[in-house]
């Protein structure tokens, strides 16, 4: 056959594209074993599921929240910095959540010192001294502590920390650094085991390097292997504090849960997630205190949408 | 034979008359990685102020010798030397041998530049730094030295503070050997130091280890024959594990003892 010849030729031709271009229906690309398509349709929706769900939820959560201030006309900057929360008094109530946003940003901040130097101590630990045994013996123990739910760290914090709160530092032993304290230990793997995947990224020719010039192990460790992991541990902190900053069930255990401003660690306090969940199921739909909680659920949602753009920026800065 | 001296090797560089004394002296050297036994019986002297380089094909034990000299291999577990490699009276393969000292006074470089990323001053002064260095005077008059001698100076001297690695592969691999060069070591290991870097980069480097061994010990490890050729002043040829063949570099070349030897630099395998 001559290979010059067969555009000429008006059956070769047809013959031709017959094969080569798909003219099936849409019908066909859906229900065929042999189409690319259904593959393509069963990603694509799992994909748009997802970006739908969370648009959705924030839209909901934007809608809902925003009511206090556009239909019940609470003002919003007396909302976020006022401290007095008294929703249900007869006589002019007031929805002042600043406490609610101190108490999550004290015991996510306290939560993160006291997680970040055990943490990065046990990664480093893990990712540079007994690697064997990080990986064969550290690695699942940490696994496990990820995997307990909240309510077991709760209970701990009940029947250890709050008790001795109460002996050394007097009151009820239920107070902001106990919350702290539950939630720090709560963080702990999971920001372990991200530092030392991070600490494990950093490529052997730089601790090669180190030691070439005559680096001890410590130095080498502290001066050329974490400040190059950098920011990917801070990326481990940010991550341990969101989900910090998320947690309630093991907080309210023992964080004490009153509405006003603690004035000291050793005071009973409250966060966004606390009173949320304490107080919901007290509330009808379409009333005010309902729709100020939702208002603190809003800026719950705004405060963790903070720590993913804070994560993000670390880790484009680390790629670039 | 004078034909393939003709093709591959220029000698003009190669400029010692007579032997200089012997810095390190490698005595019946074993090197194991578990059961593999990776080196076999080596006898080598390395002489002071001059270059030696290591040449054999891909897994003939060049590198693992290069980096048992300070003690780097100490970083592989599987790792095992016996015999004795003499410097200033010591055994280096001792267990006491203080490793951070010996590789303080005995520097390396390695096949990928690998400074680290942090800014060019900073690659030059952390040596010093772990060294207790403290005085600001002393390490900009280190850095600057380490960077003249390395010929980065003009280069880089308007951005110090900027990350070592924006510098090309070539730069960067010279700011490598000025960071070795920053203790003011006796010997410097090249471990194939230019195997990742164009030619105008590697031409560079090679200039530059002449004129540093005025005042360095020199051992490199290079696939390169021609480099070996053009500035080492003495050549060990290794092959499976065995020193086959050592001696000044124009002798091994043009009159080689052994037939492996002259196979290998005639390129007949490699």
């Amino acid at each position: 056959m001559k290979i010059g010849k067969v555009a000429m030729d008006p059956a070769t031709a047809t013959a031709s594209k017959s094969k080569l271009i798909n003219e099936k229906g849409l019908f066909w690309r859906l229900t065929d074993r042999t189409s690319e398509s259904r593959g393509k349709v069963l990603i694509y929706s799992s994909a748009i599921l997802m970006i739908v769900a969370v648009t959705a939820i924030t839209l909901f959560l934007t809608i809902q929240g925003l009511r206090s201030f556009v239909v019940d006309h609470l003002n919003f900057w007396t909302f976020i910095t006022g401290t007095q929360w008294y929703p249900d008094r007869a006589q002019n109530p007031s929805f002042g959540a600043f406490p609610f946003i101190f108490g999550s940003m004290a015991v996510t901040f306290l939560a993160a010192l006291i997680a970040t130097p055990i943490a990065i101590g046990t990664a480093i630990f893990m990712a540079e001294l007994a690697k064997k045994w990080g990986t064969k013996v550290m690695q699942p123990i940490i696994e496990i502590l990820v995997g307990i739910p909240s309510v077991v760290y709760g209970l701990i914090g009940l029947s250890l920390i709050v008790p001795f709160m109460r002996v050394h530092f007097g009151g009820s032993g239920f107070n902001l650094l106990a919350g702290a304290i539950v939630v720090g230990i709560m963080i702990l793997p999971t920001v372990a085991s991200i530092a030392a995947d991070s600490i494990r990224a950093v490529p052997d020719s730089l601790r090669q390097a180190s030691y070439a010039i005559g680096a001890t192990k410590w130095q080498t460790i502290w001066r050329v292997v974490i400040p190059a992991a950098g920011s990917s541990l801070v990326t481990a902190i940010v991550l341990g504090m969101s989900r910090a900053f998320g947690e309630a069930l093991a907080v309210q255990m023992v964080i004490g849960n009153v509405v006003t401003l603690p004035k000291s660690i050793f005071d009973p306090s409250a966060t966004l997630t606390t009173i949320i969940t304490l107080s919901m199921g007290h509330t009808t739909t379409g009333s005010i205190l309902n729709d100020a909680l939702w208002s603190l659920g809003f800026i719950l949602l705004l405060i963790s949408y903070v720590f993913i753009v804070i994560i993000r920026f670390l880790s484009r800065r680390r790629n670039a | 034979m004078i034909q393939m001296e003709k093709n591959i090797v220029s000698f003009s560089n190669n400029t010692v008359t007579k032997d200089l004394p012997v810095q390190i002296n490698a005595e019946d050297v074993n090197i194991y990685y578990g059961d593999n036994h990776a080196v076999k019986h080596v006898n080598l002297p390395i002489h002071e102020k001059s270059i030696t380089a290591l040449i054999g094909p891909s897994g003939c034990g060049k590198s693992t010798f290069i980096r048992t000299i300070n003690r780097m291999n100490d970083l592989i577990p599987a790792a095992r030397c016996e015999g004795t490699i003499s410097y200033k009276d010591v055994n280096i393969l001792n267990p006491k041998v203080d490793v951070v000292q010996l590789r303080k006074e005995i520097g390396m470089v390695f096949q990928q530049p690998n400074p680290f990323p942090k800014s060019i001053s900073e690659n030059i002064q952390l040596p010093l730094r772990f060294a207790g260095v403290r005085n600001k005077k002393t390490l900009k008059e280190v850095t600057e030295d380490c960077l003249q001698q390395v010929g980065l100076w003009d280069e880089v001297k308007d951005r110090l503070d900027r990350s070592a690695t924006s510098l090309s592969g070539g730069q960067q691999q010279r700011l490598c050997i000025a960071r070795a060069l920053a203790l003011k070591p006796d010997v410097i290991l090249l471990d194939e130091p230019t195997s990742a870097l164009d030619p105008v980069s590697s031409a560079k480097i090679e200039e530059l280890l002449l004129q540093l061994k005025n005042d360095y010990t020199i051992v490199i490890v290079t696939h390169n024959m021609q480099q070996a050729a053009r500035i080492a002043d003495y050549t060990a040829f290794f092959y499976q594990g065995e020193l086959i063949e050592f001696g000044k570099t124009r002798t091994l070349f043009t009159n080689p003892e052994k037939k492996s030897t002259s196979d290998y630099i005639s390129g007949r395998f490699g």
